[in-house]
Parts: C-alpha cells; structure tokens; sequence
C-alpha cells in the first residue's frame, strides 16, 4: 500500500530520497509506502512537512491526508482517469500559494451565544449585529487582500469573536505585498486583530 | 509553527483560544463502514443546518424591513434559540463540529 501526497509536473526537480513518482503524460504523482494507519496529529504534521518540502521548488496540488491505494499499479490508473481535472487543477495553482487571514474582532460583534441571550428579541438583535459586523470586515478587510490574489474564498466563522476567515491564493512574488497590505489594514482598523499566515499548499484552491 | 506567522497583531494570545482539530479529515461526508451512523448523522444534520440558515436569514431580512412586531420578534427569537441548542446537543450527540456540518461541493466551493 502506499501513500499519495501530491500531484506535480513528472519534469520537475529530482525528488527527495524516501519519495518516488509516478507518472502519465507529463503529471506526477508523489508518493511513498504507506506507514501505520494510526492517526495523529503528529502524522498530519510529518505529512504536511513533506508536502512543503516539495512545495519549496515545484508547483504542487496537495493531496489530502490519508489517501492510499494499493501499489504504484493503482497509481498511475487514478492519474490516468483524473489526468484532466487533475492537469487543470494545478494550472490553477501554478506559480502561486495559499495564504491564510484571519481576523478577530470585539466580542460585542461575535455571534450570540443562546445561554447568553436574555430574550428572543435580544438574541435576534444580536446575530444582526454579528452579520452587519461580518459584512463590514468582508468590506474592509477581505476586499482589499481579494484584488491581490489570483483567487480567495471565505469560509464560515466558527469560533468567538471571529469575523473573516479567508483564504488567498497568491503568487509566490506577490506574498511580500499581501502580507504588507495585511499590516497596512491592521494599522487602519487597531480594533480589529489580523493573523496571517502561511505559505501553505493551495489547500482550499485544489478542488478535487 | 513559528515561520507560518507572517503578520501578527500583538495579542496574538487571542487565537489561540480554540481547542486543536483534525481540520481537514472532517470536512467531508465520512464514508467509512464503521463511521457509517455518524456519517448519515452529519448528511442529515447538514442539511437541517441549512434549512436552520436559510430560516434564519429570511427572518432577519424581515425584521430588518419592520415587517415584524415586538411579540412576533420575540416568539421568532426563541424559536431561533430552541433551534440553535437542539443543534448543539445533536452535535454533541454525534461528535461534531459546527465545521463538519458543511460539505464541499468541489468546484461550487461550500455549501453553506
């Protein structure tokens, strides 16, 4: 059995010692024998690690964690039925990396907690609160780091207090002015708490 | 971890309130044979979530509008209360997250 880890261009650089590719018509697939199945998130990281590690001199479509298949046989058959999507996929990705922003804002904005509400009306008021703040943030902050990315997206806020969390897929000579146009923003609005991070492998930009 | 931080505000403390996740395992439907009741548990209450929003939101643009008394507010607010806890202890029930209840539908990006 062994383990896929991403999809590159077959004439990329040499790959590291412990992986081996396989490849048709002209992509990659990365991979390496399957180790224990027991998961942690030590395991994620030392996957995410390898994934990096490619990513330093090659454009890369991650593959998520945890996808086997039985030999090199196998392999080369998925890259054979999904060459397509799969070639377009990292075309998208081509030449650019994913970033991270997330922003907290007053607790005030945050979504209404039920323990919290006093009333039905009160707890109604509240999640217009929360979704004009959310609407606000989208306008000042995710805006502007949009137009300097090739692509973004937004995913829904989960945790308290937070009011965007996007992400950014952005060329690799672009990260210098993403990250200070993060910094301008986060001196226009000193309320708001801006993290950015990254470079990480165009997770949320290899839709497969 | 520390080379990932590329802008950080000072009280950087604040996000790290959140308890650790398996983040990308989760996202989608899990269709292991020995997961299956809590795979079938995420579908169905993905889409009651999703129903839940869409309500919700119809609500809020009719509050917004002033189509609603202060009763009518109120009554919607607590139906929206009931709703919100029953999703949660169902969650609970089921061992997921307020993430998992979202699917990705590949190229249409997110569902909710």
């Amino acid at each position: 059995v062994i383990e896929l880890y991403a999809v590159v261009d077959a004439d990329g650089p040499p790959l590291p010692p412990a992986l081996s590719a396989v490849t048709r018509d002209g992509l990659a697939f990365v991979c390496a024998p399957a180790r224990e199945q027991k998961l942690s998130p030590e395991r994620l990281w030392e996957h995410e690690a390898v994934i990096e590690s490619l990513m330093a001199d090659r454009d890369l479509v991650p593959v998520r964690y945890g996808s086997r298949v039985e030999d090199e046989g196998a392999a080369a058959r998925a890259l054979e039925e999904r060459h397509r999507e799969l070639a377009r996929a990292l075309d998208g990705v081509r030449g650019a990396i994913e970033l991270s922003v997330r922003v907290l804002g007053d607790r005030a904005d945050a979504s209404p907690k039920v323990e919290e509400a006093a009333s039905g009306a009160e707890y109604l008021r509240a999640k217009v609160r929360s979704a004009v703040a959310e609407a606000r943030i989208s306008h000042a902050v995710h805006e502007p780091l949009e137009r300097l990315a090739r692509a973004a997206m937004q995913r829904p806020c989960t945790s308290p207090g937070e009011l965007l969390r996007g992400a950014y897929l952005v060329e690799r000579a672009g990260v210098d002015d993403f990250v200070r146009q993060v910094s301008d923003l986060q001196a226009q609005h000193p309320e708001l708490r801006l993290l950015c991070t990254g470079p990480w492998p165009p997770y949320s930009f290899s839709a497969s | 971890v520390r080379d990932k931080l590329l802008h950080t505000p000072p009280d950087i403390d604040l996000f790290a309130t959140e308890r650790p996740r398996l983040d990308a395992l989760t996202r989608r439907v899990n269709a292991d044979p020995e997961s299956v009741e809590r795979g079938l548990a995420q579908l169905v209450l993905t889409i009651v979530e999703l129903l839940r929003q869409l309500m919700e939101r119809q609500a809020l643009r009719r509050i917004d509008g002033g189509a609603l008394d202060e009763d009518q507010v109120e009554r919607l607010g607590r139906t929206f209360m009931e709703l919100d806890k029953r999703m949660a202890e169902l969650r609970e029930e089921f061992g997921l997250d307020e993430e998992d209840l979202n699917l990705n539908l590949g190229p249409l990006g997110n569902l909710l």
